[in-house]
């Protein structure tokens, strides 16, 4: 990084090193106090043992033995990989073409369409899940447009508390996160290489599917996987939309400690979770550097 | 954004003036996209004027009245306190730890890449775990919950990831070559940091506090785990929605709809000014 071309001696490296962590220390400190440790405190607890008493601390296997012994967890948790699955096809579904159109715009156009698809995403998923119900509601757009068009004479119960109401509400308050990074890939692409495509006599179908998609595929990768790991943690969006049948991991996690006060077995669900989510970011990162899926697409 | 902004030669938009039926199709598809996305938001506007008991159609009446209701409620009243306040700290708080990490990021040192994994840690933590960790790390600790302890630790960790996201970049492209010519004008360094260095990246500064404020007031799954009794507005909110559906619920929405967009808004003039000046 040093622009000078004299060799820096190792002591000067050090103090370079020295004074970076120092800036860096107290954002350090900070996450090791508040992330890291409770993070650590939790996988220790889900050895521990809860009882009606309260949790007590043990090196006991029992929580995890839990999970495997009913398969209602495990189905639960492969349930709701399949919600946040699905959830992230429909985001890129929905989004490449969103992506695509604006990375065609040009000048002010085309800012004021990316401020506002900024917009919304700074509003609060609580209220971005609520707006469905009074839409998908008994009382809702739909079912009160339907009655006074006579099309039905009952309220439509479909419209709500199952699991596409679930997917609707996860695409809709997620999907910037697959826009996005689609965006900014597109916004990299050489004009030239089209041209190029198109005087060499592809197609405009040919052109998207061996240049424009390939080189959009970091973009596409990074959406993926901030879409998927919003969904698999979702709790807001299955409990105000989700019905028994939309219920997700998150909801079960919560239960423990709101309602059934088993930290320990909860303790040993949420590391599964962790494990999921890990998992997958190890199998992403060979696929994408992990640091450009955060850092790459904001500069 | 500068290579499709050059000027001539003029680019023939994809995919070629044969097939304008792709750019047309392409054109309609973004209309949709966006009655969709702000569709549902404009109802709630709607709604929130609706002289209705129920939280829905048909619309009766214009009314005021729920906006009224909402802000003559103490609890809301008192919660938008809460959320303003702990808001600006947590955003203060964040803003001074990323802009420190950023200026340590400015230069290659080892054990970046740890750092930035660790940073990045409350971005990949599903939200449901950063709040059920810090419930029962506080709980065990023996820390009651409360605004400025549990409820201001869950913001920044959650608010500073972002922070620094927002504020690297800025740093990043910022030219060394002035801080250097300062430096062989005789400068010391707190004078180019004062001088020099702080100026010009003020208004990402600024931007990185209100798009972290924004992000603070809006937090929800982290705080309703450790909130205490100084609950905050997507608390209250949530409480609202959980309880029954209020009548007054779409005017709260519009109310925090309002809050967080002025807030964001401001960021993204200011930061776009930034970046017009640094060009």
């Amino acid at each position: 990084m040093n622009s000078r071309a004299a060799p820096t001696p190792v002591s000067r490296r050090w103090a370079a090193t020295g004074a970076a962590w120092g800036l860096a220390l107290p954002a350090v400190v900070w996450l090791l106090a508040f992330a890291v440790a409770p993070i650590g405190f939790m996988v220790a607890m889900s050895f521990w043992k809860s009882t009606i008493f309260g949790t007590r601390p043990g090196f006991i296997f029992d929580n995890y033995g839990r999970i495997f012994a009913n398969p209602l967890y495990l189905q639960q948790l492969l349930n709701t990989l399949r919600i946040a699955v699905l959830t992230t096809i429909i985001s890129l579904i929905v989004s490449y073409p969103v992506a695509l159109a604006l990375s065609q715009l040009k000048g002010r156009k085309k800012a004021v369409l990316v401020l506002l698809l900024f917009l919304p995403f700074w509003t609060s998923y609580v209220v971005r899940t609520f707006v469905w119900l009074p839409i998908l509601g008994r009382n809702g757009a739909i079912n009160q447009a339907l009655l006074a068009a006579g099309l039905i004479d009952q309220p439509l119960d479909i419209l709500l508390y199952n699991e596409g109401s679930v997917l609707l509400g996860l695409v809709y308050v997620y999907t910037l996160f697959m826009t996005l990074p689609i965006y900014v890939a597109l916004e990299k692409l050489d004009p030239a290489l089209l041209e190029a495509a198109r005087d060499l006599g592809a197609r405009p179908l040919q052109i998207f599917a061996r240049v424009i998609l390939p080189l959009s595929l970091p973009g596409v990768i990074s959406g993926s996987l901030m879409v998927f790991l919003l969904a698999v943690g979702a709790y807001v969006t299955p409990q105000l939309l989700g019905g028994p049948s939309g219920v997700m991991f998150g909801n079960i996690i919560a239960g423990q400690f709101l309602s059934n006060n088993n930290w320990a077995f909860g303790s040993a669900l949420a590391v599964a979770l962790i494990v999921v989510v890990f998992a997958v970011l190890a199998v992403s990162s060979r696929f994408v550097r992990l640091q450009q899926v955060f850092v790459g697409g904001r500069s | 954004m500068t290579v499709l902004a050059a000027p001539a030669p003029r680019v023939r938009t994809w995919p070629g003036s044969r097939v304008n039926g792709w750019t047309l199709a392409l054109g309609i598809y973004l209309i949709v996209f966006y009655a969709v996305l702000y569709g549902p938001l404009l109802m709630v506007v709607l709604l929130s004027f609706n002289d209705s008991e129920v939280t829905g159609f048909p619309l009766i009446g214009f009314t005021t009245k729920w906006y009224a209701l909402v802000l003559s409620r103490p609890d809301l009243l008192a919660a938008l306190g809460n959320s303003f306040a702990v808001g600006i700290v947590a955003a203060s708080v964040a803003t001074m730890l990323a802009l420190l990490l950023s200026m340590a990021f400015r230069r290659v040192f080892s054990g970046q890449q740890i750092i930035l994994g660790l940073v990045l840690l409350p971005i990949v933590l599903p939200g449901i775990l950063g709040g059920i960790v810090l419930l029962i790390f506080f709980g065990y600790l023996g820390i009651r919950p409360g605004l400025y302890s549990t409820v201001l630790v869950a913001h920044v960790n959650w608010v500073l990831p972002f922070a620094f996201l927002t504020l690297y970049p800025r740093l990043r492209g910022f030219d060394k070559a002035l801080e250097e010519a300062a430096m062989d004008l005789g400068a010391r360094r707190h004078q180019v940091l004062r001088l020099v260095v702080l100026p010009i990246i003020r208004p990402a500064v600024i931007a990185t506090f209100l798009f972290s404020f924004s992000l603070s007031f809006d937090e929800f799954i982290r705080t309703v785990f450790v909130t205490g009794f100084d609950r905050t507005v997507p608390v209250v909110f949530w409480g609202a929605i959980v309880d029954r559906l209020a009548p007054e619920l779409p005017a709260m929405a519009v109310i925090i709809i309002a809050v967080s967009t002025v807030g964001s808004l401001c960021g993204f003039a200011i930061s776009a000014r930034a970046r017009n000046r640094s060009h």
